[in-house]
Parts: structure tokens; sequence; C-alpha cells
């Protein structure tokens, strides 16, 4: 039976949708959340009859889980204690947005096992803030970090985006600055695109929100300098943590690791099988109530795909990759030589590895295609 | 047998006067073809020919026609092709005649191709029948048209025939003039047989079919033939005239047109201009003038996709079956891979083989920038030909290039004079006569250089004339000229697809323009990529594209990974249609987008 370390539950559901945002999300509607914990609780259950759980990293995402009544994060939370023995997890991470938690949900999470929290900032800035179309202001989002350090949490993260239109350097600077002053753990630093689906992406198409790979950049190794400045190390393109703060739960993901998601839209992969949770809430209830598993986009990886995965992930982060892995480890043919002359990879130690250098993983996209 | 009672001719006229009309209304009033056969524009067969209302194929068809002094006469017209690029097979065309209609529309007057056709029949010492067509137009001008003839072409306008096809006016006076003007053809010297080909066609089930003017003797099946430029012999299978379609008959006599059947496998074996004689009793020599045509302009032709190159052979050589005129050979180039050096006619007949291509094969193509064959004297004495850029030798050891020059035609409204004047002398050309032609037009004659006619000249003359003025040309020779190779070049590597042969004076405004079109469909690299022109080294225009600066996937989590990886393969399959040149990677698309906007 596969053993799984890692696991990633989805709780589909915002208040209010942010209009570029490309999640499967949608508003809780008239659904009935109980059911909906149950059947998380079902998926699981079933999933577990064919893994054999040992779970170390555990990542609840959204979606808004905080959106969640105290008393079914308590049924969904107990519930999964009552199906595994949690004991070996060392992490246990929760997406959080502003305004919709209070000391007593925070504290009940941190009761329940909770370790860390990322919490969706995005910006400090209010003309930010609106751009973006978050429903929450500057003060809400500050008022809401202390929160969660009176109710106990050891580590803390901030989420940000930069790169917004109408986004200044100076803007940007204070938000590095804020979070960083605030004392957050780990600062997620991401560039915003302009994702399928999206009404920013319509609105870009009609040239209202512009993108500017110069503003990018300049953003980019803003936040670098800043937050390496203040002693973060960034340990994936945008991801900064203070050290023993890096996420556990997604560098497996970038290591290649198995992991099972449960939840509407949250895909699995074990031994070399890949596939997703129906992206319905209804449909995907509907199905684990019938007791069958509710799995779609089945995808069985070869060796090759696995390859070019860690490429793709790896690659992005400090470590980099094992040089075995691109070229047959030739360092000296091209691409590998040619790139490391102009200067975007560089070879790690102890000698047997590749990383990105800082103009490199400004273009990590390019990079990696060169590689791959 | 007497050759009294035929007359062969043909009809020269500018695009749109009206000769295929005229044709028809002369094959109905001959009962050649009855009312129920009828369809419009008969002799224009192939779809091509309709749409452009051109013709490529000579359309010969035997009429009999009962003439006013009572005696029958065969009459063959022969159908030329209307464009300056078959002019060679319009010339053997004419060679197989004695007179020519000269079509000139009363509301047009005389135009550009008026003027080179009656060139070539003059050339021939033809009988030359002028017809003024459309006189029912309202704006038809017959004396204006007359004194044109009278001043430029010194016919008398006496001479000239009113018609109009359109209405049926005027056929039978033509029929007449064409028994009574225009002789029949001369007593042959001897009977050995000497039969001029003016055109071939190859049919699938029968083979090569050519057509033929017997100047003497006479074939019929089972005759021996010999072609006298190959001297291969051949066994006639059929012989027949055109009725329009192509009628077996017993044989063919002295001053007939028709066609024979021998079996030949491809165009290419006969020639056109070529003398077939008889195997046992052949004539000691040739009809006169005959010469191979040689292809004037080439370019390379690339499939789109590099899968395609085989496929894009095969349909080469089913065309050239057909089109003895169109030469290619592989050749391979850095940016486009695997295709094929064309050699044409002139740029019409590389449309229409590019055209044919993707018609009749289905074959998606790309062509490099055409170009025309130079004469190039060496330091060591050696002439060459060069039809590639690729192969002009360097600098240091050229001591002369000659390029080949044409007379053009160039029919002006009065107001238009000083910007065409203009045209030419960007084009590089001279002017060589002025005439006015009547209240409003002028005629300019300009010998300019094949290669600045070959693109745009056309075009431009439209624009600057509002679409009133037209050209034509006939070819001049050759000539010296301060040419230069001029090669393109991506992070100093030259790209082979847009090397060119231009005059040094013009290099760098089309060095900078190419430069700038590469410019805009270069992906950005993760590096500064120099897009540059020189010519022997040294640099005439330059451009550069920015090094990338961001470019990286923001969130990369557990659901993303698939579509991550999906990316990269495309990536990785996307690089396999990438052309390398040095480090630069550029998608083949890319320099097909260029060779379309700057062809
Ligand atoms: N009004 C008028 N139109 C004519 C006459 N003869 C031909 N046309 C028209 O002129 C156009 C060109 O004729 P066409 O025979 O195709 O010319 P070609 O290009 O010389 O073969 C067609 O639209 C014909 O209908 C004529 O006598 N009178
Ligand atoms: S709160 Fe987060 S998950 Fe929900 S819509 Fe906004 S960005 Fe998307
Ligand atoms: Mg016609």
């Amino acid at each position: 039976m596969a053993a799984i370390s890692h696991l990633y539950v989805h709780i589909p559901f915002c208040h209010h949708i942010c209009p570029y945002c490309g999640f499967y999300k949608h508003q809780p509607g008239r659904l009935a959340n109980r059911a909906f914990v149950d059947a998380l609780l079902d998926e699981l259950r079933l999933a577990a009859r064919d893994t054999d759980l040992a779970l170390e990293t555990i990542f609840f995402g959204g979606g808004t889980p905080t959106l969640l009544s105290p008393s079914h994060l308590e049924r969904l939370l107990t519930g999964l204690a009552g199906l595994t023995d949690l004991s070996g997890v060392r992490e246990w991470t929760l997406e959080a947005n502003p305004a919709t938690f209070d000391l007593a949900k925070a504290s009940l999470l941190r009761d329940l096992g909770v370790t860390r929290i990322s919490l969706g900032v995005q910006s400090w800035q209010t003309d930010t803030l609106a751009t973006l179309g978050r429903d929450h202001s500057p003060e809400q989002a500050e008022a809401a970090y202390h929160v969660l350090r009176e109710a106990g949490f050891a580590s803390v993260g901030i989420d940000l985006i930069f790169s917004v239109p109408g986004q200044t350097a100076a803007g940007w600077a204070a938000d590095l600055d804020k979070a960083i002053a605030l004392g957050a753990d780990h600062v997620s630093a991401y560039n915003l695109t302009y994702e399928e689906d999206t009404e920013f992406l319509t609105r870009h198409e009609r040239g209202e929100l512009n993108s500017d790979e110069d503003r990018d950049a300049s953003l980019f190794y803003l936040a670098i300098d800043t937050l390496e400045g203040a002693g973060y190390r960034h340990y994936e393109i945008s991801n900064y943590a203070r050290p023993g703060h890096e996420s556990l739960h997604n560098q497996a993901y970038w290591s290649g690791a198995d992991y099972l998601g449960i939840g509407p839209g949250a895909v699995s992969t074990v031994e070399g099988r890949r596939w997703k949770s129906l992206p319905d809430t209804a449909a995907w209830i509907a199905r684990i109530q019938a007791g069958q598993p509710a799995h779609t986009e089945l995808e069985h990886l070869t060796d090759e795909d696995r390859r070019l995965e860690r490429l793709a992930l790896q690659f992005r982060t400090a470590e980099g990759i094992p040089a075995a892995i691109v070229a047959g480890g030739d360092l000296r043919s091209d691409p590998v030589s040619s790139l490391i002359e102009q200067g975007l990879i560089e070879i790690a130690p102890p000698g047997d590895r590749l990383r990105l250098t800082r103009r490199g993983k400004a273009l990590a996209d390019s990079v990696t295609a060169a590689l791959a | 047998m007497s050759t009294a009672l035929t007359r062969n001719f043909s009809i020269i006229a500018h695009i749109d006067h009206g000769k295929t009309t005229l044709s028809d209304r002369l094959l109905e009033a001959t009962q050649t073809i009855t009312d129920r056969q009828r369809q419009d524009q008969l002799l224009d067969s192939m779809d091509l020919e309709r749409e452009r209302g051109i013709t490529i194929k000579s359309h010969p068809v035997t009429m009999s026609y009962k003439a006013r002094d009572g005696k029958t006469y065969q009459l063959n017209l022969l159908d030329t092709p209307g464009h300056v690029d078959f002019s060679y097979e319009v010339s053997r065309s004419l060679a197989a005649c004695e007179g020519a209609l000269l079509l000139i529309d009363a509301a047009q007057g005389v135009e550009a191709q008026t003027m080179a056709n009656v060139h070539l029949a003059h050339q021939q010492n033809l009988t030359v029948i002028p017809v003024i067509n459309k006189i029912d137009l309202p704006a038809a001008d017959i004396p204006a048209v007359k004194k044109q003839l009278e001043d430029i072409i010194a016919i008398p306008g006496e001479e000239a025939i009113p018609a109009s096809a359109k209405m049926g006016i005027g056929i039978s006076d033509i029929l007449e003039a064409i028994v009574e003007r225009i002789p029949p053809p001369a007593e042959p010297i001897d009977d050995r047989l000497r039969a001029l080909v003016f055109d071939s066609v190859f049919d699938t089930y029968r083979g090569v079919v050519s057509y033929v003017r017997v100047i003497s003797g006479e074939i019929r099946r089972g005759t021996a033939i010999e072609m006298f430029s190959t001297g291969k012999r051949y066994e006639v299978k059929e012989t027949g005239v055109f009725t329009p379609k192509q009628t077996p008959r017993d044989r063919l006599v002295t001053g007939d047109v028709g066609y024979l059947i021998a079996n030949m496998k491809s165009s290419s074996e006969v020639k056109i201009g070529d003398t077939i004689t008889d195997a046992q009793r052949p004539c000691s020599e040739a009809l006169p003038g005959f010469k191979e045509i040689q292809p004037m302009v080439f370019a390379g032709i690339y499939p789109v996709s590099s899968d395609d190159f085989e496929q894009l052979k095969v349909a080469m050589g089913k065309l050239q079956i057909n089109d003895a005129a169109f030469t290619f050979q592989a050749e391979s180039s850095a940016a486009l891979g695997f295709g094929f050096r064309c050699g044409f006619l002139g740029l019409l007949h590389m449309e229409i083989v590019q055209e044919r291509l993707r018609r009749e094969f289905d074959m998606d193509v790309i062509s490099t920038y055409p170009g025309v064959i130079y004469h190039v004297k060496k330091t060591d004495g050696e002439q060459i030909e060069v039809d590639n850029p690729s192969y002009l030798p360097e600098p240091q050891v050229i001591e002369e290039i000659q390029e080949p020059i044409v007379r053009v035609f160039i029919m002006v409204p009065n107001e238009n004079i000083g910007d065409m004047m203009q045209l030419v002398a960007d084009k590089r050309g001279e002017l060589e006569n002025t005439e006015t032609l009547d209240t409003t037009r002028v005629l300019l004659t300009a010998i300019l250089p094949l290669n600045e006619i070959l693109v745009d000249f056309n075009d431009k003359l439209k624009s600057v004339t509002r679409g009133y003025g037209s050209m034509d040309y006939e070819h001049a020779g050759y000539r010296p000229a301060k040419l230069v190779k001029m090669e393109m070049m991506i992070s100093g590597e030259p790209v082979d697809a847009f090397s060119t042969i231009v005059h040094r004076d013009k290099a760098e405004s089309r060095g900078r323009e190419l430069a700038a079109k590469l410019k805009e469909v270069i992906p950005q690299q993760m590096f500064v990529v120099a897009i540059q022109a020189a010519i022997g080294g040294k640099i005439i225009a330059r451009e550069s594209i920015s090094a990338m600066r961001k470019n990286v996937t923001a969130k990369c989590y557990g659901g993303d990974i698939t579509r991550k990886r999906k990316l990269l393969e495309k990536q990785k399959e996307g690089k396999k249609r990438m052309k390398a040149i040095g480090k630069v990677n550029i998608p083949q698309e890319a320099f097909i987008q260029v060779l379309k906007t700057s062809n």
C-alpha cells in the first residue's frame, strides 16, 4: 500500500470572488456545509482504504477555509484526527483571509492542531486592494494578523501580490516593509498573472489592465533584495521564509513527493497516478455520498513526465535540481554550458546540482524550457 | 495539296480588350460550336485562367468558313498567352501564323500590352488587321483610336474594322478580312516534313500532346518522327485538329495547325519552338528561331511544414510535366529547412506555379524573395551565371556584375507623368521615349532592371495612376550595374533566406526595412539579439531586440503540476520547429511571416 505523508484539503468557499483568482472556488450559497464537511471526511475514508496514511504535513487551502463555522471546523478537524494518527504531523497549514475569523475561531484552530497560518493580505495599500477587488481593508488585515499571534500561532505567513496595474515601486516596497515590520515568518510574493476564465483576463485583453515586463522584473528584484536584506531566505521563486519557517508541504510538491488531495478540485498524485477530485462541489458531494470515488482527469505518469515535472518545479527552489536530470548530467555541453555562460544558472554545492542565478530566477520559465 | 484555302492567325490584345469574347463569336459565326455547347469564354479552360482572365496555355481551334467568294476556308486561330512572362510562347505561336488580329478597346485605346504584342507581330512579319472593339460602348471613340494606330503603330486608320464582340457587330467583316488580307501559308520548298512545335500539354492518359504547325510535308499515325533539338525518335500514335476539343484526323499537311501524340512521357521531352521532322526523310535544317526557354526569375520555394518536402518534390515533378519552363532543384536553407530553388519565366509564372501547388496539390508553401540571373565576370576572366545570392563570389574576385534589363511600355494619364518618371528613376530606370497617345495619355518607354520591376512595380504604377496606368515589357539584354550581396545577420550569423543581391544605392533602405521586419517577428530571447544588414562584413543597418527581463510562473503547487508539465512539453515540441541561428532559436513561422510581408 502506498504510504502518504502529505494531505491537501480544498475548501472552495469564498464570500466574495476576487476578479483575478483562478482557483476552483465559489460562494457558499445554500449548500449545507455540514454535508460538505462529511463528504470531505468520507473522501478521506475512501482514500484510506488503499493508502497507508502516515501524515507529516497537512495543508488546508481554498477558497477560504476560515469561512467554515467554528462547529464545522471542529467537526472536520476532529473527524480527521479520528480517521488517522496525526502524531507524526510536523506542519499543519491553513489559509486564512482577513475579516473571516475572530480570536475564538483562531484559537479553536490552534487547539485542534493547526500550526501555521498563511494570511491572504495581498497588499497593504487601499488603492491596490481596490484594483484587486479584495473585500477587506489594510486595517482589517493588520488586525487579523495580530489575532493570529494572540491565538498563539508560532508561524504566520503573509501573502502579497505585486505588479498590479497602478502599483508603484514605492507601494510595493511599503507592502514588503509592513510584512517585515509585523514580523511575518513567511512571505509569499506573487507576481500578478492573468489567469484563464477570470474577469482580470477579459479586462487585460480589452486593454484596461496592463502587464509590464519591466515592472514585473524590477518589483521582483525589489522583493528579493528587501526580504533577503531582512533575513528571509528566498527558497522558491515566490516564497521567502525566516529559517525554519519554509513550507514543508509545498517543498514536498516541489521535490516530486506523493500527496493526497481531497475536496472538489483537489489534485492527488500517488505512485505514478494523478487525478483530480471533481471540481464541482454539488456533484462531488453526490458522488461521495453514493460511496463512489469522485475522481476525474486520471493520468498515468511516465518517468519522462516525472523528470519534466521535477525540472519544472524543483528547479525553482534554492536547492535546484540534480544535474543528472538534465542533459544526462553533462555540464560542459549545450544548453547547460551556454546557460551558465549567460549567467542564468550555476552549479550548486556539492557540485552535482544546478540552480538558477538571480537573473535566471526572473527568467525561470525560459531557462527551464531551454533545458527540457 | 494547296494551302490556298488555309489561314492561320492569332489575336493580340491588351487584357480585357475582348480577345476571349471575340474568339467565342468567331467560333459561333463559323458554327464551330453550337449554341448548346456554348459556355462563356470557351477558350480559357483552366480555372486559374478564367479567374484571372489570362490565357496561360495556347488554345488553338480550327474553323471552317464559307467566304463571300463562295469557297470554304479552313481558319486556324491560335490563341496566345496574354502575358509577357510567356512571350516566348507568344512569339512561337505567332511564328505559326501568317497574320494577327490586333484588338483595341474603342474606349480605352492603345495600351501597354498592345504595344508589346505589336512589336512581336512585326518581328514575325505578320499581316496585322486592326479591329476596334466595343464600339457599342457610349465612351467608344473610334477616330481617336484610329489616330493612335497611325501615330504610334504606323497602321493606316482606314484598315481598322469597327466591331463589337459582345453585340456581334463586325464579325463577318473580320472573317472576310482574315481571308482577304492574310496570306495563305507559303508554298513549301520541298515535301520533307517540317513541323513547328508551338506548345504542348500533358494528358494523364495519353501522355504529351504536342501542338504543331506543319510548314511542309505531312504527318500521320505511324510516321516515325525525329525531334530536331534532341535527335530523339518517336512513333506518332495520333494526329488531329482542335474543334476546339482535340479531334483525331488522318493526317496533318502543309499549312495545318493541329496536334500529335507520340509516346513521350514528359513535357521536357518536347521543347517549344523545336522542329519535328520525318526520321526516314529528315529535312536538313531546323525551322528558324528555336531557343531553349530560359527561366528569368528565381526563388526558393519551401514547404511550410518540413514533413511535406517529399510531397512537394512529387508535386513539382508533376507540374513540370505540364510546364517545361518551370525548373526546380533541391536546396536547403538554415532558416527554412529543405526546399527547392525554382526558375520561372517571370513573376506571373511564379505566382501561377505557387497557386497551382496550393490548389492542385494542396501544398502549403512559402517562397523567398525573387531574384534574377546575374552575369558575373570574375577577375580571372571566368564568366559565371548566378541565380542564388549564396553563390555570388566574394567581392574582391568580381570584376563586373551584369543584370538583366527590360524595355517597359508604360501608359499613363498626363497628370501622372511626373510621378511616373519619379517611380522609373527610383527603380533605377531611364526613359527612352515619351509619346503622346491622345489628349489624356502618354506612352513612356523606359529601360529598367528586371529585378526592380519584379516585386511591386506594377502595384506602384497602379497606385500612382489610381488604376488608370498600364505596363508591359520585353527583355532587353544585360548591362553592368553596381550590385552587391546584402546579408541579414542575427546575432552575427547570416540568415541565408534573406540574402539578396541589391544595387549598392538601395542596400541601406532594403536592409533597414528587412531588419525592422525581423525585429517584429523574432521572439524575445534571454539575451540581446542584434539584427544587422551587412555588405561584405560592413554593417549598413541594424536593429536590436532587448533581452527578456522576466518570464516566470508565479505559482506552482499541487494542482498546477500537470499544466506546468504540459506547457514544458509543448515548448519542447516547439523547439523542434525552431531554427537555430547561432544561439538564437527562431520559429520557422517567423521567417515565413517576413517573407510573406516582404514579397
Ligand atoms: N461593351 C462591350 N464589352 C465587351 C465587348 N467585348 C468584350 N467585352 C467585355 O469586356 C470584358 C473583357 O472581355 P474578354 O473577352 O474577357 O477580354 P480578354 O481579356 O481580352 O480576353 C468582358 O467583360 C466582356 O464582356 C464589346 O464588344 N462590347
Ligand atoms: S479569497 Fe482567495 S480563493 Fe477566494 S476568490 Fe479571492 S483569491 Fe480566490
Ligand atoms: Mg481572355
